[in-house]
């Protein structure tokens, strides 16, 4: 499940090297101008930028394809009717059916813009450990609280999903039959769950002992609140530079 | 139930974080109000990993299968935690599986945590009555009324921000449409919450607040 991701996290790209904290800042930034996006002319560019970030980043197409598969299934089902039923300016009619091109382009731009602010996220999240990715938004300040869990819920995720297949599968071994929904069905699901939980907690217990053994939540030097400055190497500084002054553009372009 | 990247028009993904940040502060100052915070936290952390492992058992319903989405549950369980443990949940599916995004995680966070808030609320209600039914009858409005306060906010936002002008008749048809199958579904979740939270108060009380 996290390897999925993190496979081609060590390779070596300007990208790959680009330190976490403001390789974070940027790229969200970027994200979030092409959120802003809503003129088609500026839909060339946008893809423009993205196909240049996912080359530097040295990824491969089949990583890509494979990592849009499962959102591009959703993004068909949900602007397949648009064309039919959004805009009043009649394209092509065919029978009942008539194709608006008020529809096509909106469905156009929330494809491109998708699969645009998708890859962004994947060169993000896919060119670093997803750790280094956490401790990034650590010292962007976003309350430690959130981060801790974060950090945890990402620790035994995987674990509890083992754990929930192991069970699951003794369930079919002592012959549950999981293909009909009735109350009997899902009160089973209940238990299942219920179990799930009573060990999560039972865990949660003995995690926290241990981490205040360790020390959790006290002081041992004076350094230990402050966060980390951010060193800028000339690579990270310049894809930082120009990762902002696209978002910028974008931004402006877009609202102007 | 998530919104996924490129969907949306940025005011109200600017709106969306706006909330969930209001929503968050508002959140952190209720955990600090609490006896041993960091106890909690562990505690939170592991059950919003469960949570989000339970989310994907698939539920026949025919002719195809849901997903529960459980956010009535987790503010019956994890209380003011339940808004964080939502969060980390949506911006884990949307950097693993692509699912929802980064972009919408402010709406995402805020369409499912502040139902989950409410079903926190509304199931505290039952700490007023003395009868063990009215705990039942309390999960079962919180974890349906936490599904259904999502569902339609999603459909209305959904229909209302798609950007170009769809016929009145097929918007009201889709929103008729779409609170068929998620009534049916708000059935399933508040059923799986009171068959859940009877479950745990015989076998770990101290799990139900």
């Amino acid at each position: 499940m996290k390897l999925a991701l993190e496979r081609y996290a060590n390779l070596n790209s300007p990208i790959h090297r680009w330190e976490p904290t403001s390789k974070f800042t940027a790229l969200l930034a970027l994200i979030f101008a092409f959120a802003f996006v809503q003129k088609l002319a500026l839909l060339p560019p946008m893809v423009l930028v993205t196909i240049l970030l996912y080359t530097l980043a040295k990824l491969p197409l089949s990583f890509l394809l494979s990592r849009l598969r499962y959102p591009g299934l959703f993004l068909t089902a949900a602007v397949i009717f648009l064309p039919f039923v959004a805009g009043e300016t009649a394209i092509i009619s065919w029978g009942i059916f008539t194709i608006k091109e008020e529809g096509c382009q909106a469905a156009l731009l929330i494809v491109t813009r998708a699969c645009c602010i998708l890859t962004v996220s994947l060169v993000l999240f896919g060119t670093a450990p997803i750790l280094s990715n956490i401790k990034a938004m650590r010292s962007l300040h976003i309350p430690d609280i959130i981060i801790d869990m974060t950090l945890l819920t990402y620790r035994y995720l995987e674990e509890l999903g083992a754990m929930l297949k192991t069970m699951e599968q003794s369930m079919k071994l002592r012959g549950f039959n999981s293909g009909k929904l009735t109350p009997d069905y899902l009160r089973k699901i209940a238990h299942l769950s219920g179990t799930l939980f009573v060990r999560s907690y039972e865990r949660s217990q003995r995690i926290y002992q241990a981490m205040i053994l360790r020390g959790y939540g006290y002081a041992t030097s004076p350094n230990y609140s402050k966060k980390t400055p951010i060193q800028l190497d000339c690579n990270s500084g310049i894809l930082a530079a120009t990762t902002l002054l696209v978002a910028i553009f974008f931004i402006v372009a877009s609202l102007s | 139930m998530h919104i996924a990247d490129g969907f949306l028009p940025p005011n109200i993904c600017i709106a969306g974080y706006a909330i969930t940040g209001g929503m968050t502060w508002y959140s952190l100052r209720q955990i600090n109000k609490q006896n041993n915070p960091r106890e909690h936290m562990t505690k939170a952390s592991l059950l919003a990993a469960a949570f989000f492992v339970i989310s994907s058992i698939h539920i026949p319903l025919p002719p195809s299968s849901i997903h529960l989405v459980l956010n009535g549950l987790m503010g019956v369980l994890l209380g003011y935690y339940a808004f964080f443990a939502i969060l980390i949940g949506l911006f884990l599916q949307a950097v693993m599986w692509n699912h929802g995004g980064l972009t919408t995680l402010g709406v995402n966070g805020a369409l499912l945590g502040i139902p989950a808030l409410l079903a926190y609320y509304i199931f505290q209600l039952s700490y007023r009555l003395r009868q063990p039914i009215w705990k039942q009858v309390f999960a079962f409005l919180a974890g349906a009324g936490g599904f259904g306060i999502t569902a339609i906010t999603f459909t209305l936002l959904i229909i209302t921000t798609i950007p170009a002008d769809i016929d009145a008749q097929m918007e009201k048809t889709a929103i008729y449409a779409s609170m068929v199958g998620y009534s049916i579904q708000m059935g399933i979740e508040g059923t799986f919450t009171t068959m859940l939270v009877s479950f745990l108060q015989r076998v770990k009380p101290e799990l139900v607040p």
